[in-house]
């Protein structure tokens, strides 16, 4: 059996032992009364708040019960916000407005905003609330942007996007890709281009993080970024890196295809790299295990669910197999969900939170913070059309509603105009307002935990959640585990066959989309845009100056790669390897160095 | 009868937007064409050698990651500068591809480019519309490769005829892998493929593979998208469906064969679609010199074995996949229902998906003939 399996069980005999609880609570005198002065004391602790119009409330809701069994079925079952099994909140008091008289004493190292508030700042003022994805061109260009877009917060969080080429693992010079440099990302080549892409930015301060989407070539992106950190500041930077970088392999060849090794291989470098970056930089996240791309590729919010938890504990054990301690590499794992329509949205992550924490604990001994689920959610756009755009605001707004009730840690709140362009200023714009009304404008989540958790409604879709999940892992432990299940193509067969589904639910209107194949005007005028393209320029100076790059260390890097692949053959932990190989290679010629020893990824069709 | 019409879709490089792809793909084959798919991440200089080889009417470009302007005309441009502007470029991109951008993109050459919103029913027509008259004369080939495919599209159009004078001449070593579906027949070939190309620098390979027509006389021709060794400009590969033909091969077959192997390759390999327990593709004394059986450990029960008439034809007997738990049961009962037959057939066992599987050396050591190599092999 697989972990998984053993998941499985965790889920069923904790869910055994809240039934037991309850029963216990009602039967065994003591143990009722301890629970009933133990839930007193808690109401006792909720401080007061009061709202703009005056009227006093909780800072936390509680369900109005006195009973000990029910008591036990909160405790046990949900759980606190902060409190295990996390069903409320991974924090205790997530999005609310600091309360200036109330000391609060914990301190959370969630990787994002939402989720901080030990530091009392306030939260208009500390962090604001958007994370824009951006990555365009060459290096200087994602450097001016992330400028532009930092100049006036106080705390600096970049979001890398990355072109195809890199990506992918190639380099700007290669055969056809010249019309793809720096569209869609950032174009990075060296180590140079890395010093230049954050530029400026203090990289070891509390107040910077820097966030990387790319998974394929992730460790030696990783290992460039270490080392043009070293360059600007020197060795002593390292354990100060804060961040996070995608890495997930699992996904990719699941859903997103940008695999460029087999995958054990694959799997054996993204080891290597989370052994590294948890003992020596303790600061980052070598790892979001994303479900974004499964759910956009088309997969039911269940299997979203399902496949990025199972993914998430096969990740454990290969970590933990490694002999890197779960206590260690838990807290540094997380997680990035869809956020779209269906009714399944309402609990989705609560439940994903839920049975994190159980496995993480009970299969993998992993202490609190460990259990950890710290979530990024995304609004979905696949949800959003081109006929009549702007319905997208109010898809979004009823998204990112759904990804509040669910406490997420961050989120990111997708631009109406993305169906049919690259995101302009003024979408951005009312996007990331749309975080902020909610969060700050409204009264929803600003002034009670737990305010719209916990409606018979809920219960019903987590409770329904929850058993369909178990049976996705069920699945895949039958297939001998989440390896052996992907190698057998399971989980993307389950995806295509979902988002054809869904695609035949439209075209057959039993799922109404609006404008789409509902309440039609008739016009599909969308506007024209003109595209910000990387200018011809541009592309051919990022291959000159990689030529260049590639001139000036046409010797040594030669030697780092022979040496590379001679620990690749080892079997040893190739990080440090290729720590010293991007000093001196390109990440093509590492990619190719590497793909020479241990093959190139065989697409599943 | 008019024959299929065939095209060639992929997606491009640096792009792994393969969702709507798969789709059209899908619903092409329904409406009686037969597609060579490439898959994703495909360099300009894959897809236009594909195109040439198999010799399809147009190629479909799918593109959402940017960069299609000057994608699309990268085609365009060596497809004219390869002789082959007889072959024809549409695609489209969803929402990435701007009107402005396809306005540019049909300047420089391109057919047609869908926009998001076009149903896939226009999608089927345009290509019936567009790509179903005969051909008219070709063109001169500019390529050796060219010419061959030309004469391929003769045969499988039933236009030419091999004298069978002819079909006797051979230059090159012919194999034939045939197997159960999923056994790993075309992972285990492109494997190989790599094998032949790293040994001599000169070698030229010849892939001749099969794929079942479906119900619409369709076909997804899809073996290039997982052979990612040979797409290569040592390797001819073609993609034939099997239009109505049992047993694993297309009608046109033979003769196609013939011609490959007096065309000066080192090896031709030909691969049959997936086969049942009595197919025999691959006859005696026929074109084909050396025969592989690739199995799947899960063949089922021990009686399964009796009735597979290849045991009893093939040269050597594969297991592939042996990483499998039943994979040593499987390598025992094959070894003694070979016995049976009192031939010296040979026995391995491959992990084909394994980079440098040394089972796979040790075929490729049977079957490029280095005996001497196969036996120090053998016994390590």
């Amino acid at each position: 059996m697989s972990k998984l399996g053993s998941v499985v069980e965790s889920v069923e005999r904790y869910n055994e032992f809240v039934v037991d609880q309850v029963k216990r609570a009602r039967t065994d005198e003591k143990f009722g009364r301890d629970l009933l002065g133990r839930w007193n004391d808690i109401k006792a602790k909720i401080a007061t708040t009061s709202t703009p119009t005056g009227i006093p409330l909780p800072r936390l809701a509680l369900p109005e019960i006195d009973e000990p069994g029910e008591i036990a079925r909160y405790l046990f079952g949900e759980g606190l916000p902060g409190e295990f099994p996390y069903l409320n909140g991974a924090y205790r008091e997530m999005y609310l407005e600091p309360l200036r008289e109330v000391e609060s004493l914990e301190r959370n190292g969630g990787p994002s905003r939402t989720g901080g508030k030990g530091e009392k700042k306030a939260l208009s003022a500390a962090e604001e609330p958007t994370r824009l994805f951006s990555g365009l061109m060459l290096a200087e260009d994602t450097n001016e942007r992330f400028h532009f877009l930092t100049a006036h917060q106080r705390t600096h969080r970049l979001s890398t996007a990355f072109d195809g080429p890199t990506l992918y693992g190639i380099d700007s010079d290669a055969d056809g890709v010249f019309g793809k440099i720096g569209e869609g990302g950032v174009a990075i080549d060296t180590i140079e281009d890395m010093v230049r892409l954050y530029d400026g930015f203090d990289l070891g301060s509390a107040n910077f993080s820097a966030s990387m989407t790319i998974s394929g070539p992730a460790p030696i992106i990783m290992a460039m970024y270490i080392a043009a950190a070293k360059r600007r500041f020197g060795p002593s930077v390292v354990p100060k890196l804060r961040g996070t970088i995608q890495a997930d392999i699992f996904k990719e060849v699941q859903a997103q295809n940008e695999t460029i090794f087999p995958i054990e291989p694959s799997l054996r470098f993204l080891t290597d790299m989370v052994e590294f970056t948890t003992r020596e930089m303790p600061r980052w996240y070598p790892i979001s295990i994303s479900g974004y791309h499964i759910g956009e590729a088309g997969s039911t919010p269940v299997q979203q669910a399902a496949y990025t938890l199972s993914n998430g504990f096969a990740y454990a054990e290969m970590f933990a197999a490694r002999g890197i301690p779960v206590d260690q590499f838990g807290p540094r794992l997380s997680f990035f969900l869809d956020c779209g329509l269906d009714v399944e949205y309402i609990a989705l992550a609560r439940i994903s939170r839920r049975i994190w924490a159980i496995g993480m604990r009970d299969v993998f001994g992993a202490g609190p913070k460990a259990q950890l689920y710290k979530l990024h959610t995304q609004t979905s756009g696949r949800s959003l059309i081109a006929a009549e755009f702007k319905n997208n605001l109010t898809r979004t707004a009823a998204e990112l509603m759904l990804a509040y009730m669910n406490a997420t840690n961050s989120c990111h709140s997708n631009s109406a105009d993305e169906p049919f362009t690259t995101p302009s200023e003024e979408w951005i714009r009312l996007a990331a307002h749309g975080q902020a009304i909610l969060l700050e404008e409204s009264g929803i989540f600003k002034h009670t935990m737990n305010m719209l958790s916990g409606s018979p409604g809920m219960k019903a879709v987590e409770h329904a959640v929850e058993a369909a999940i178990l049976n996705e892992f069920r699945e895949i432990e039958r297939l001998g585990g989440v390896l052996a299940a992907v190698e057998e193509r399971y989980q993307r067969s389950q995806i295509q066959n979902a988002a054809h589904k869904y695609e035949q639910q439209i075209y057959d209107g039993t799922r109404p989309i609006i404008a789409l194949n509902k309440y039609r005007n008739g016009s599909d005028d969308v506007p024209e845009v003109k595209l910000v393209r990387t200018p011809r320029k541009k592309q051919q100076l990022q291959v000159d100056r990689l030529a260049k790059f590639k001139k000036k260390n046409a010797e040594k890097s030669k030697r780092a790669l022979d040496k590379l692949a001679a620990v690749v053959e080892s079997g040893k932990n190739c990080f440090p390897a290729l720590l010293d190989a991007v000093e001196v290679c390109s990440l093509g010629q590492i990619t190719g160095q590497l793909q020479e020893v241990v093959g190139r990824f065989r697409p599943m069709v | 009868m008019a024959q299929p019409i065939r095209i060639l879709t992929a997606v491009p490089i640096c792009d792994g937007h393969d969702s709507a792809i798969n789709t059209i793909n899908l619903e092409f084959i329904r409406h009686g064409i037969e597609v060579v798919y490439l898959g994703y991440h495909r360099p300009v200089g894959d897809i236009v050698r594909a195109a040439i080889q198999e010799d399809v009417r147009a190629i479909g470009i799918s593109s959402y990651n940017g960069g299609h302007i000057e994608f699309f005309a990268e085609v365009v441009d060596l497809l004219r500068k390869k002789g082959a502007d007889d072959i024809k470029v549409f695609g489209g991109g969803g929402g990435t591809i701007t009107h402005d951008d396809a306005k540019i993109m049909r300047r420089k050459g391109v057919d047609e480019i869908f926009f998001a919103g076009t149903s896939l029913e226009d999608m089927v027509k345009f290509v019936h519309r567009r790509y179903s008259k005969p051909r008219g004369r070709r063109v001169k080939p500019k390529s050796a490769d060219q010419e061959l495919a030309h004469k391929l599209t003769g045969i499988e159009d039933a236009k030419a005829k091999i004298r069978s004078s002819q079909s006797a001449i051979r230059n090159s070593k012919v194999i034939g892998f045939t197997g159960p579906g999923g056994a790993g027949k075309t992972t285990l070939i492109d494997e190989l493929v790599l094998r032949f190309l790293n040994k001599d620098q000169q070698s030229r390979v010849a892939i001749l593979s099969h794929d079942p027509s479906v119900i619409g006389e369709g076909a997804l021709l899809g073996d290039r998208a997982t052979m990612i060794n040979s797409q290569n400009d040592r390797v001819f590969m073609r993609s034939m469906a099997t239009r109505g033909q049992a047993g694993g091969l297309s009608p046109a077959t033979k003769d196609c064969l013939a011609l490959l192997a007096r065309s000066g390759f080192d090896y031709v390999i030909i691969e049959t679609v997936g086969t049942g327990q009595e197919a025999m593709p691959f006859q005696k004394n026929g074109i084909v010199e050396q025969t592989v059986l690739v199995m799947n450990p899960d063949y089922g029960s021990r009686l399964q074995l009796q009735k597979i008439v290849m045991l009893d034809l093939a040269d050597i007997v594969v297991v592939n996949k042996s990483d499998l738990q039943r994979a040593k049961t499987a390598h025992t009962e094959i070894e003694q229902r070979l016995e049976q037959n009192r031939r010296k057939q040979r026995l391995l066992d491959t992990v084909a998906k394994r980079h440098r599987d040394p089972g796979v050396d040790r075929l490729f050591d049977l079957i490029s003939g280095n005996a001497k190599r196969a036996k120090e092999r053998r016994k390590k």
